[in-house]
């Protein structure tokens, strides 16, 4: 432990009462947000305003569910989040431990392919995707907004970096045994990339479930948006519903991800640290 | 016919291109196309009726140099970006240096600060947009209350809407870059700062002479990887002020957005735009992403 001088006193007092002012920046809109939720609509909108409500109202919840449909929203978010994320973990890791572990002819030219798409941000190639995506009829559709997230090539990246790092005596080993290549990797080597995994896993599945751009340029009825594009048609700039509701609708959508975060914050870290895209 | 299906498994060449289809494939159909195709559709006239499909040459780039409103967005795309990035820098530099120990203080506030980077900017944008709302909003009542001074309106005033878009950035952002220099800061060799404090030097001067030029590769990455994404900005200004006051905050993908998505659904355009916005983003990027490679070799 650090022994403060009293000399430093003044500056220490500084930094703390700085760092603790962050603090309350940070948590006063999501606690706001929290309490705005249960509030009453009329205590949202009083004068002056208050942080805590008189009492504790379900309503706004039972009004978003039942103006907007947040419960098909729901729905579309863990399916376009949960299998996008999925998907993209087993051919992620797949072709990254084929580049870096499995010997094959023109694997530099493949590879450099691959980085080439990576370069490319989604905003450039949204318009051709999207006619892409009109063409084969997938527009509205869960196999449209999931068939282009079920691999990354930062995803490939990443793991090939993973596979690279272990020992190379542990495939031989298991090759001197007669084992295939197949079982190689899922018996032997999958499992030895975990944190790996748990990275890249947390890394799709927040980018997929806050999305917002790409969902709201796949879907255009309804019943296929996502709770990201779908709130965003009824808030802000489009406001159509009562305050409560949209808070209530804000907390339904970053719950989920928040109790991950809870029990995942080491890999909810280390995923935005090493990918550089921020959400 | 099974035991050759059999003999491929035991093959790394074989294997190697197994493993590889599903994602080159899917890389292929939905990233090489879209990219090629996205050159291609920006020389043509083409839009989502396919109403006058025609070769139009460099008429959609000419378009746009002599077009008021992609200069606009340009204008506020770059300032937002310059801004935005250092702030973000600057703050979370700071911060990190403050924080990068083990204490419980240090590890819960670094926790907390990484919160918003979790959530959606779809919520955020709802929780800022209410919380500085000019007739309701929680904040804008305390700067009455505090400082005495009336009739802000944040999002809704041109003059204040492209800060207060930076600003909402920055806090759910900075956490980010935090949690970047942490981790370059924890990795300096603690006997600098100890031969340091042995020669006398104070606390700022270590700052000054031991962690940033350390850090130096950190900050670097930090700086460029947030000013690709910061150049692509679309989601704060779609859920809070869509692109206005008079345009104060549209950017270039929401003028994208806006022109091939919406009337007049202009795609040609909206591509040569995306070629522009392409360019400048390689240019800066290009270097970095040779430096990650040569660094993964």
């Amino acid at each position: 432990m650090k022994k403060i001088k009293t000399g430093n006193l003044p500056g220490v007092v500084l930094k703390y009462g700085i760092l603790i002012l962050c603090i309350v920046l940070v948590l006063f809109p999501i606690v706001w947000l929290f309490a705005g939720s249960v509030k009453l609509e009329k205590e949202i909108l009083q004068y002056p305003p208050t942080l805590f409500g008189t009492k504790l109202s379900w309503k706004n919840f039972i009004r978003i569910f039942g103006t907007i449909p947040m419960g098909v929203y729901l729905k579309n978010t863990v399916i376009f989040a949960g299998i996008s994320t999925l998907a993209a973990l087993l051919f992620d890791s797949m072709s990254g431990y084929a580049f870096a572990r499995l010997r094959f002819k023109g694997k530099n030219l493949i590879f450099i392919g691959v980085l080439m798409t990576m370069m490319v941000p989604f905003q450039v190639m949204m318009i051709p995707l999207f006619l892409e995506s009109h063409f084969l009829g997938l527009l509205n559709t869960y196999a449209g907004l999931i068939l282009p997230k079920m691999t990354t090539a930062f995803g490939i990246f990443m793991m090939r970096s993973y596979f690279a790092a272990l020992p190379k005596e542990l495939e031989e080993a298991a090759r001197v045994d007669g084992v295939s290549e197949i079982g190689i990797f899922f018996k032997i080597m999958l499992p030895l990339v975990k944190p790996g995994l748990m990275t890249l896993g947390i890394f799709h599945l927040m980018n997929n479930w806050n999305d917002l751009l790409y969902p709201l340029m796949m879907t255009s009825e309804t019943r296929m948006r996502t709770l990201s594009a779908g709130l965003a048609l009824f808030v802000g700039e489009h406001a159509t519903l009562y305050y409560g509701p949209q808070l209530a609708g804000a907390v339904v959508s970053i719950l989920p991800l928040l109790v991950l975060y809870i029990f995942f914050q080491k890999y909810f870290v280390s995923s935005v640290v090493s990918s550089g895209i921020k959400g | 016919m099974i035991s050759k299906l059999k003999e491929y498994w035991y093959r790394q060449d074989k294997v190697a291109y197994i493993f590889l289809a599903p994602s080159i494939v899917i890389l292929f159909m939905f990233a090489f196309i879209p990219l090629v195709c996205s050159v291609v559709i920006s020389v043509m006239n083409l839009d989502i009726f396919f109403s006058d499909v025609r070769f139009a040459g460099l008429a959609n780039f000419l378009k746009a140099f002599g077009d008021e409103r992609f200069w606009n967005a340009l204008k506020n795309t770059v300032l937002f970006a310059v801004v935005e990035v250092s702030l973000q820098v600057v703050i979370g530099l700071l911060i990190a240096n403050a924080l990068s120990g083990t204490a419980l203080f240090s590890r819960m506030a670094r926790s907390v600060f990484f919160v918003p980077v979790v959530c959606s900017m779809a919520a955020i944008g709802i929780v800022w947009s209410l919380l500085l709302d000019g007739t309701i909003g929680m904040i804008p009542y305390f700067i009455k209350e505090w400082f005495g001074i009336t009739g802000l309106s944040f999002f809704r005033d041109s003059g204040t809407a492209m800060g207060t878009v930076i600003a909402m950035t920055v806090w759910k952002n900075f956490g980010y870059t935090m949690s970047i220099l942490v981790v370059g800061i924890q990795a300096i060799p603690t006997d600098y700062f100890e031969a340091a404090k042995i020669d006398g030097a104070s606390r700022v001067q270590q700052f000054f002479w031991i962690t940033i030029p350390q850090l130096l590769p950190s900050l670097g990455f930090c700086l460029i990887t947030n000013l690709i994404g910061s150049l692509q900005v679309f989601d704060q200004v779609y859920v809070t002020t869509g692109g206005g006051p008079q345009r104060k905050t549209e950017t270039l993908v929401y003028y994208i957005y806006k022109i091939g998505f919406t009337n007049p659904f202009d795609l040609g355009y909206a591509s040569a735009i995306s070629v522009l916005l392409l360019i400048v983003i390689l240019a800066i990027s290009l270097p970095v992403y040779f430096k990650m490679f040569k660094a993964e070799e």
